[in-house]
């Protein structure tokens, strides 16, 4: 009798494991033939060699590494891609914290109003966004028409690091905010009323109570657009004509339009180590704010 | 027996939040499960209702094995401590949707689902979202929709512990009501003595996942079985002593006598309810009644709090607390008064000291 | 005085930044209605022709359609696929568990680009590239984790045992997902849907890289068509993408905003 009912428990328990492998097979299907295979044999991919006429050499070999690390080119790029990265962070933080300090501060309708005009952007494809930059930027297009109507001559602000820089500050801005919201939700206002009734003067209060309180926040928006700055693809090619090599702008000629995929491997290789090290920046400088 | 629990064990690798607990209840009968959090009651209420699977032991309704049967097989009414009812639905979906399961006609459900809020007295909101209630009726209709399917055993787990002090006595008394009429076979979880004094047929205590007592509340209030029931179900003096060569219990100089006895010169746990003793002050000559303990003290501090009066009475260098019903005539007695203690011999509740921890 | 003018001087800087983040999503439909051959500032004149060329053109409009096709495939297949994912990681405790959710999750943390040519070098060999099917599956490994993420999010916001409590009312484990759990992540649901179908829609990098040259998909093509020239057709298409984002997000607000009304 008792045997029977351990039996029938055992069973059950093993039925109730199927159920749940079943019910997540479909995903780890999906899971695993785009994303661990392909990855895991990109990573195998930077250990091969293309020769030359494209096609891929058999043996496994550090040459696409070495001819890497030796050619002063790719380092250029790689420290071209982590300055504009960090230029781009550090601007687009300028521009977002003030703003969503404001909408923070605000409630009822007039937040969710403010709130939907700074995230909805993110909802509208980056080709249209960038679009959107090179009717501003072009040479035919609205800003330098309003310098030359003011009398001066415009200087180029397409096709250049300029016009990166400001197509992806804007392009990052939403994460930046929603970064920063996230982090005033634990910026209560009554702070800011104790602070004042001590005697502090509003700078004071910014600089004392407020700001250390978001720095988490400031932290964690930082990441993710220094993060994203260095991956983005198409805002800069899209911009830049062709003229800023980037690592990411890097990995999609060598792939698409040179057929060297050992490099391109090896690129984004490259560009999962810049991850890795913001990361570990990020980790260490939070348990310094905490 | 109606219901019949057989050493029911609940294990999760290293942690045994049940074990070994046996009791039956018969039909028609409140049972309360009392204890402290953390207990095992709920543990054991979800047990017997099949939310979660027993390791070992048996529950056995209507002489039927249950414990592998899946909940929705079991036609248990079951109330949640935070109700559970479904927000998207109505009241009276809610209510009709055990009905419904059980494949009944529309008519036949529609009586029956106003029936069940007539029952609970919320007739006439049958329409409204749970949200739009207040507590007290969020309960009525979760109590309703637990009997609506005719369990065979009705589950309370903490229903009262969400409503404030006067609805919760209001609700006790209504469960109640109900419950006998329908000669409903009930387990009752609660942490709540005098919720579980109140209203239940028998009370089991338990303690640290096991059986401590099971017994009527008077049983488990008179004569409870270990100190930790003692100590549970109201407020209690503890005094560690010795047992003397003649029977009695040596408390300094004076002798106290209990009902039972224990060996010479071991250690004995005395525990005695602060409202058994009374206070007299130490030169009057009362008549010393057959039976009767007498101790003298000195009152280091009172305490007013309108229905009584607590005494913290210093005694052979222990603290005793006293409790006396107030009376209009205010004849109390002051810190630093001599007094002396007296209550019945048969209210001293002896434990062998190793059973208190 | 001072204090309302430095407050004003505030308002104008935080209204030149919302500005500057709006921008290029305002500026396309003034350029969208230019009567010019190419994207001038001011245009010559006004007029709807390149609306008319939109519709005209084959590429674009043929790329329009596939992409809605292939984001309500992606929509349905994510729903499908992520909800019993969901309900499975949110109700059990089992060993893996976490690891698994990190390992579903995963994707989002990989830049696309990446993502993209690894997805290609492994495709190129079974001849997924320019198909449907390896379109599918290369938008399905980002839709599922942001599905993944909402539906876990809004089955652990259910309120208490109102599982347990229908199971003691006699449903079975599947009634009590079709008439318990399920109207009660609707909101969730229509939230990963939208989050599905907007992400698919838009996906960029991906789709260049396993598009092809057979399979026309609106945002490959849209970038392409910037590349070579410089018309404003594409102001007249990013008009209408983000017109048609809009109402998107109205409806979907009034659907979620409704349904928390009605359950309040």
């Amino acid at each position: 009798m008792k045997d029977s009912a351990a039996v029938d428990q055992s069973n059950s328990s093993r039925r109730a494991a199927g159920v749940v492998f079943g019910l997540l097979l479909p995903i780890l299907i999906v899971n695993i033939i785009a994303f661990v295979v392909p990855v895991l044999n990109l990573a195998a991919m930077s250990f091969r060699s293309a020769t030359a006429i494209g096609s891929l050499d058999e043996a496994l070999t550090l040459s696409t590494w070495q001819s890497l690390l030796g050619d002063t080119f790719y380092w250029s790029i790689l420290w071209r891609t982590v300055w504009m990265g960090a230029l781009i962070t550090a601007v687009t933080l300028l521009l977002s914290y003030p703003l969503a300090l404001f909408v923070s501060r605000r409630s009822g309708w007039v937040k969710t109003v403010l709130v939907v005009a700074c995230i909805s952007p993110l909802l509208i494809s980056a080709v249209v966004r960038t679009y959107g930059w090179m009717v501003i930027l072009g040479n035919q297009g609205f800003l330098p028409a309003l310098i030359r109507a003011s009398g001066f001559t415009p200087p180029r602000l397409i096709n250049n690091e300029f016009g990166v820089l400001v197509g992806m500050t804007e392009i990052l801005m939403p994460y930046m905010i929603l970064s920063l919201l996230s982090g005033f939700g634990r910026l209560d206002p009554i702070l800011d009323q104790a602070a004042e009734t001590l005697g502090a003067r509003p700078l004071t209060v910014l600089r004392r109570i407020v700001l250390p309180l978001s720095l988490p926040g400031i932290l964690l928006g930082c990441l993710l657009c220094f993060v994203l700055a260095v991956s983005s693809f198409i805002t800069p090619k899209m911009l830049a004509g062709g003229r800023v090599s980037l690592l990411a702008t890097e990995i999609y000629d060598q792939a698409i339009v040179t057929l060297n995929w050992p490099l391109a491997a090896c690129l984004s290789v490259f560009i999962l180590f810049v991850f890795g090290a913001a990361l570990l920046a990020y980790g260490q400088l939070s348990k310094i704010v905490d | 027996m109606y219901l019949k629990v057989e050493s029911l064990e609940k294990r999760y690798g290293h942690l045994v939040p049940v074990s070994g607990l046996s009791f039956s209840l018969g039909q028609g009968e409140l049972l309360g499960l009392l204890g402290p959090s953390g207990c095992g009651k709920t543990t054991t209420l979800r047990m017997i209702s099949g939310l979660i699977h027993a390791t070992s032991g048996k529950i056995i309704v209507g002489g039927h094995d249950v414990t592998h049967l899946p909940t929705y097989r079991r036609n248990m009414g079951v109330m949640f401590q935070s109700y559970a009812l479904f927000p998207h639905m109505t009241i009276a979906e809610n209510v009709a949707f055990g009905l419904e399961m059980r494949k009944l006609s529309k008519a036949d459900i529609a009586q029956r689902v106003s029936s069940a809020l007539s029952m609970v007295r919320l007739p006439a909101l049958g329409n409204r979202k749970p949200l739009q209630l207040s507590g007290g009726q969020q309960q009525r209709v979760a109590l309703a929709r637990a009997l609506v399917i005719e369990p065979d055993i009705l589950l309370l787990d903490e229903p009262l512990s969400n409503l404030d002090a006067k609805l919760r006595d209001e609700m006790r008394n209504e469960i109640r009501e109900i419950q006998q009429r329908l000669r409903m076979t009930t387990v009752f979880v609660t942490h709540d003595q005098t919720e579980a004094m109140a209203i239940c047929d028998r009370i089991v205590v338990m303690n640290r996942g096991k059986l401590e007592q099971i017994g009527t509340p008077h049983e488990i209030y008179e004569r409870p079985s270990t100190p930790m029931v003692a100590d549970f179900v109201g407020r209690i003096n503890r005094i560690r002593c010795r047992w003397r060569d003649d029977g009695a219990i040596a408390f300094g100089h004076t002798a106290i006598g209990a009902v039972s006895t224990g060996p010479a010169g071991s250690e004995v746990l005395v525990m005695v309810r602060p409202h058994r003793i009374e206070l007299r002050s130490a030169g009057a000559k009362a008549g010393r009644a057959e039976g009767e303990n007498t101790i003298p003290g000195t009152v280091r501090q009172v305490t007013y709090i309108g229905d009584s009066l607590q005494y913290a009475v210093e005694s052979e260098g222990e603290k005793i607390m006293v409790e006396q019903a107030t009376t209009s005539a205010g004849d109390t007695y002051k810190p630093g008064d001599a007094v002396t203690l007296n209550w019945r011999a048969r209210d001293t509740l002896t434990f062998a000291a190793e059973a208190d921890v | 005085m001072l204090g309302s003018f430095l407050r004003s001087l505030q308002f104008l800087g935080l209204a030149a930044i919302l500005l500057f983040l709006l921008a290029p999503v305002i500026l396309v439909f003034p350029i969208s209605f230019s009567a010019d051959a190419y994207v001038a500032w001011p245009p010559s004149g006004w007029s709807t022709r390149w609306y008319g060329e939109l519709l005209k053109n084959e590429e674009l409009t043929e790329a329009f359609s596939n992409s809605l096709v292939l984001a309500i495939y992606v929509t349905i297949l994510t729903l499908l696929i992520a909800t019993p994912a969901a309900l499975v990681l949110a109700r059990n405790t089992f060993a893996g568990r976490s690891a698994l959710v990190s390992l579903f999750t995963s994707p989002l943390l990989l830049p696309s680009i990446v993502l993209g040519l690894a997805i290609l070098v492994i495709f190129v060999g079974y001849g997924l590239v320019g198909s449907w099917t390896g379109m599918i599956i290369g938008h399905l490994v980002i839709t599922l984790p942001y599905a993944l993420r909402v539906l876990m999010t809004g089955l652990s916001t259910l309120p208490p045992f109102v599982e347990d409590a229908a199971g003691t009312l006699g449903a079975g484990p599947f009634a009590v997902f079709r008439r318990i759990t399920l109207p009660l992540i609707a909101p969730a649901l229509v939230a990963s849907a939208a989050l599905s179908f907007i992400v698919s829609f838009d996906e960029t990098v991906i789709s260049l890289f396993i598009a092809g040259t057979r399979l026309k998909l609106l945002p490959v093509s849209l970038y392409h068509y910037v590349e070579s020239r410089t018309d404003p057709l594409i102001a007249a298409v990013s008009a209408l993408m983000v017109l048609g984002i809009l109402v998107l997000v109205i409806v979907i607000e009034r659907a979620i905003g409704l349904r928390k009304a009605v359950a309040k």
